[in-house]
């Protein structure tokens, strides 16, 4: 039989947990992927799990995303090394002093050190830093085992997961939504898109026109050397992330763009930019001229215009979802994922999600139920 | 193994050239690579070889370094380290003087 | 650094981009050409600076040619340089290397790749000892280092190359204690035709083998090595017979073979790097079973203005490789807009039936190299298939279970392939591994994403001197 109480499209970390969620709560779910699970944003970012990047309004969600990762533990390489995030002139002092009191307002576990006290914990890094804040949860893990983490939770939980398996077109009507695929049909009473970078064209194919844009994201990873570096460093801007692995390589990343597109398939590093983000690199930490550039690669990060989630029920087409858009997306996802899945099962999540609606045109309704609850919540924004 | 490794007949070598090896002498020309340099004086390293596999499994050992396998600068087993940088043994020249370090 | 542009770039000095490059700068065209090594000559007509063969031989002669062409162009030649990254621009391409004086980038309208061909690994038991060499880095060893790899050498593997290299250590002073080639006796006679095509290098083929019968060297045919023993170095091996698909027999006899080094490898692959980074198609040659960048009747890629020629194009041998880098010129020029479609076509017609029937003999010889489909059988658990990351067929095997079953997949969960050599030690072996263990075609399992750098580059180079201050930094993530 192919039918199915929920369809998840996209086996990042989002959907799966939202499947997870949802089969938890007795829901029959079918998980479609187009490549590989886990194999995009949330197989190739830098592994970073700070709290200290994340958004002030998304604290609660960030913590409770790193509880997941602590939780997955050793099989996605999961250690709390500790972070700190550096000033290195005026402008980038004042910066970080405005955003990290508002963080730590929001509950995250921050403080602020002295230069000297960042020097002596990190001897590797360099002698400019003009005011540092440090939280002593942060660490990573290695994204690149999501995607056996996931299809070990998707197995373990008796999910189906098809991969390799592109979504072609959703048809609505009679029994729900009906999927066509490379390989067969399959039908469903709810769907959640949650394919990342996808989502736009994916979304499309229920007519749902949304201001998704896509940036392009570089990480780098070098070769393996000796130990310089135990915690993770980050940048008042959020534009380096800096992590040496246990095995000795140092992962390069802060969000500098490549060039691309989804549609292209993946992006391609810019080498101009690269070249950028190596000397900040090297500026933190100049030891790591002793070791070479093996692999630059990008990963694409959707936004919506205000730079929040999307995680709800799309307006006037019932029981169709979209989750993702997640700045940040790799520590957050687990959190907005479970949440999402709570929604589906038609409990009350948690923490309130993210109403498409409020970035979407107004639309005529295409359905019955255009006074439902659901569609006519207002825009949410959480505030701490 | 015995004998010199230098092929003697039919060959037309620059000039010598002595350089260093951690600290200790090896004797070259000019054309050769540090890397073949090495290999012609018996240089090995010796102890990563002997049942000490290094691998993911053991993730804070290195990879296992050893004086040549490709010759071409791909196949990055002879890496060695001038000047404080990694480079590929085969594809440095060697020169008097050249002060060269395992990693 | 310096920035500037070209009509066209080639990568790679070898015979293919060497005649290229000529030919392209004979029509007016600027050519800048890079090479990571000090002199032209790719892996064929490898020489080093300094030494000196007195003995003369074809190769050096043809590579002295190959030099001489260069020098009398106006190509400009940035020997030394080690590209690491290809971008495609509006117009064409931008090529980014290191180089003596610190990194460079030239753009050009064009873009012809000749990078050429590594040799195929296929991972032995205790192959990670000192001693235990590449066939290709023998050669090298012995023609341009004038070395020899060992004084009692088991040579070891399938293709042209075990002959080249068995006979060159007899020649230099050594001794073979013996040939082990995978595929049987009758191989070497069974492309006669197409061998036929050069009788010059066909007699060449029979000296190397004519000098191994004199000096009484073991030649085991149908065979393979299980182990490579010694502590630390190399100090013996042990072979086994296969049957016809490749596979150890069972219940077979292990010879032991005492040694002091061990030469290795088992045909050529294209390169794809270059092609893979900058997004060009691909095929998968059923034939000469490796991937190679995918190419029309005139050295075209699917993208626009970019050629290629030479071994990366499918392994066809030195002979041909001139021919498809003329073709590739005229290709690119005519494509710029410098030659008319009539006066291209008359030039490239008698280049591309050269390039046609060079092909025969090159293709022949590199099918002799084929790996039989069920030689992966005889690669233990134990064995470390990863050089780089110490990666074994065990490690590899579960994670083809737990799903992982294309190329990224595997090197994202195992590590395998995401070392220092990127990959081009394992890549090959590693496929057919996932092959056997699913019975997915090797289209499906796919090749790795193309990335940046295309070699190891050290962020000192790269970085060079800067102001922080003059780091151009974006907006501030949203708060």
């Amino acid at each position: 039989m192919n039918h199915f109480d929920l369809v998840v499209v996209g086996a990042g970390i989002m959907g799966v947990t939202a499947a997870l969620r949802a089969a938890d709560g007795g829901m029959r779910v079918l998980v479609l992927e187009q490549d590989s699970a886990g194999s995009r944003a949330s197989g190739v970012n830098a592994g970073t799990l700070s709290l200290q990047i994340k958004r002030v309004s998304l604290m609660r969600y960030a913590l409770a995303g790193y509880a997941w990762w602590k939780d997955a533990g050793d099989a996605v390489g999961f250690k709390r090394t500790g972070s700190y995030t550096l000033a290195f002139n005026a402008s980038e002092e004042a910066l970080l002093d405005e955003r990290m009191r508002l963080k730590i307002a929001a509950g995250a576990p921050i403080e602020f050190v002295s230069p000297a006290t960042v020097r002596a914990a990190e001897s590797a890094l360099c002698d400019r830093i003009v005011s540092a804040t440090y939280c002593a949860d942060d660490g990573h893990a290695d994204s690149t085992r999501t995607g056996v983490y996931l299809r070990a939770l998707l197995h373990d939980a008796g999910i189906e997961l098809r991969e390799r398996s592109a979504l072609l077109g959703i048809d609505v009507g009679g029994v729900g939504y009906t999927l066509r695929t490379a390989h067969e049909n399959v039908t469903s009473t709810n769907l959640l898109l949650a394919t990342g970078a996808w989502l736009k064209p994916t979304a499309a194919l229920l007519g749902a026109d949304l201001p998704i844009e896509v940036r392009v994201n570089t990480v780098t990873a070098t070769e393996r050397g000796p130990s310089l570096l135990g915690a993770g460093v980050g940048h008042a801007t959020g534009l380096l992330t800096l992590k040496q692995k246990s095995n000795g390589s140092f992962l390069i990343g802060g969000g500098w763009q490549g060039r691309g597109s989804p549609e292209t398939g993946r992006g391609e590093v810019v080498g101009e930019t690269l070249l950028q983000n190596l000397r900040l690199a090297r500026f933190a930490v100049p030891g790591i001229v002793g070791f070479r550039i093996l692999r630059s690669w990008t990963g694409f990060e959707a936004f919506v215009p205000d730079h929040y989630p999307l995680a709800g029920e799309l307006p006037g087409i019932p029981r169709a979802y979209v989750l993702g858009c997640v700045r940040g997306g790799y520590t957050i996802g687990p959190c907005i994922g479970t949440l999402m899945g709570d929604r589906i099962l038609g409990r009350e999540p948690a923490l309130p999600l993210f109403d498409p609606a409020r970035v979407m045109k107004p639309q005529i309704a295409m359905h019955e139920n255009i006074d439902s609850p659901l569609r006519t919540r207002s825009p949410t924004l959480p505030i701490a | 193994m015995t004998g010199s490794l230098r092929i003697e007949a039919q060959v037309q070598r620059g000039p010598r050239a002595r350089f260093t090896y951690d600290d200790r002498p090896v004797d070259a020309y000019e054309g050769e690579s540090v890397a073949a340099a090495l290999w012609a004086n018996g240089v090995g390293h010796a102890t990563d070889c002997a049942g000490q596999w290094p691998s993911s499994d053991m993730p804070d050992r290195g990879p296992p370094w050893r004086v040549l396998f490709c010759m071409m600068g791909v196949c990055q087993q002879c890496v060695v380290v001038i000047d404080g940088i990694h480079v590929e043994a085969c594809r440095v020249l060697v020169r008097a003087g050249l002060d060269v370090r395992s990693v | 650094m310096k920035k500037n542009g070209s009509d066209i770039v080639v990568l790679g000095a070898g015979p293919a981009g060497s005649a290229a490059a000529v030919e392209a700068s004979a029509l007016g065209l600027y050519v800048t050409l890079f090479d990571e090594n000090p002199v032209a000559g790719g892996q064929v007509y490898r020489q080093s600076p300094g030494i000196r063969s007195t003995a003369s031989s074809q190769e050096q002669v043809q590579g002295d040619a190959l030099g001489a062409a260069l020098t009398a162009s106006t190509v400009d030649k940035c020997f030394e340089h080690r590209v690491w990254q290809v971008e495609r621009l509006q117009s064409g391409f931008a090529v980014h290397a290191v180089g003596p004086e610190g990194p460079v980038v030239r753009e050009a309208r064009a873009l012809i790749v000749a990078s050429g061909a590594t040799e195929r690994q296929f991972p032995i038991a205790g192959w990670e000892r000192q001693g235990v060499l590449s066939l290709a880095g023998a050669t090298v060893l012995i023609k341009s280092q004038r070395m020899l790899p060992g004084r009692n050498v088991v040579v070891a593997g399938s293709g042209p190359l075990l002959m080249v290299v068995a006979a060159a250590i007899i020649e230099g002073g050594g001794t073979v204690a013996a040939v082990i080639d995978a595929n049987p006796r009758r191989a070497w006679w069974a492309d006669m035709g197409a061998l036929a095509s050069r009788p010059d290098l066909l007699a060449r083929g029979a000296g190397w083998i004519r000098t191994l019968v004199a000096h009484r060297v073991p030649m085991l045919f149908s065979h393979v090595l299980r182990r490579i023993d010694g502590n630390p170095a190399v100090s013996r091996v042990e072979a086994v017979p296969i049957g016809a698909g490749g596979a150890p027999l069972p219940d077979a006899q292990a010879l032991s073979i005492q040694c002091d080094s061990v030469c290795t490898g088992f045909g050529l692959l294209p390169s794809t790097d270059v092609t893979r980074l900058v997004g060009a198609a691909h095929i998968f040659d059923a034939v000469r079973d490796t991937w190679q960048v995918k190419i029309d009747a005139d050295q075209r890629c699917s993208l626009a203005h970019l050629y290629a020629c030479g071994d990366g194009t499918g392994v066809a041998g030195a002979a041909a490789a001139p021919w498809q880098g003329r073709v590739a010129a005229l290709a690119a020029a005519h494509d710029l807009g410098i030659l008319s479609l009539g006066v291209a076509v008359e030039k490239m017609r008698p280049a591309r039936r050269q390039r046609d029937i060079a092909a025969r003999f090159g293709m022949a010889m590199a099918r002799l190299a084929n790996v039989r489909p069920n030689m992966v059988e005889g690669i233990t658990d134990a064995t470390v298939v990863c050089l780089c990351e110490g990666i074994t067929r065990a490690t590899l095997d579960a994670a083809i279970d737990l799903g992982c079953v294309t190329q990224n997949d595997l090197r994202s969960a195992t590590r395998c392939g995401m070392g220092p050599c990127g990959g081009r030690l394992c890549e090959d072996v590693t496929s057919r591994l996932i092959a056997a263990r699913t019975g997915l075609s090797r289209q499906v399992i796919g090749q790795p994403t193309g990335r940046p750098p295309l070699r190891p580059v050290d962020l000192n180079t790269l970085a060079g001197t800067f102001d922080y201050d003059s780091l151009p930094m974006a907006q501030p993530s949203p708060l």
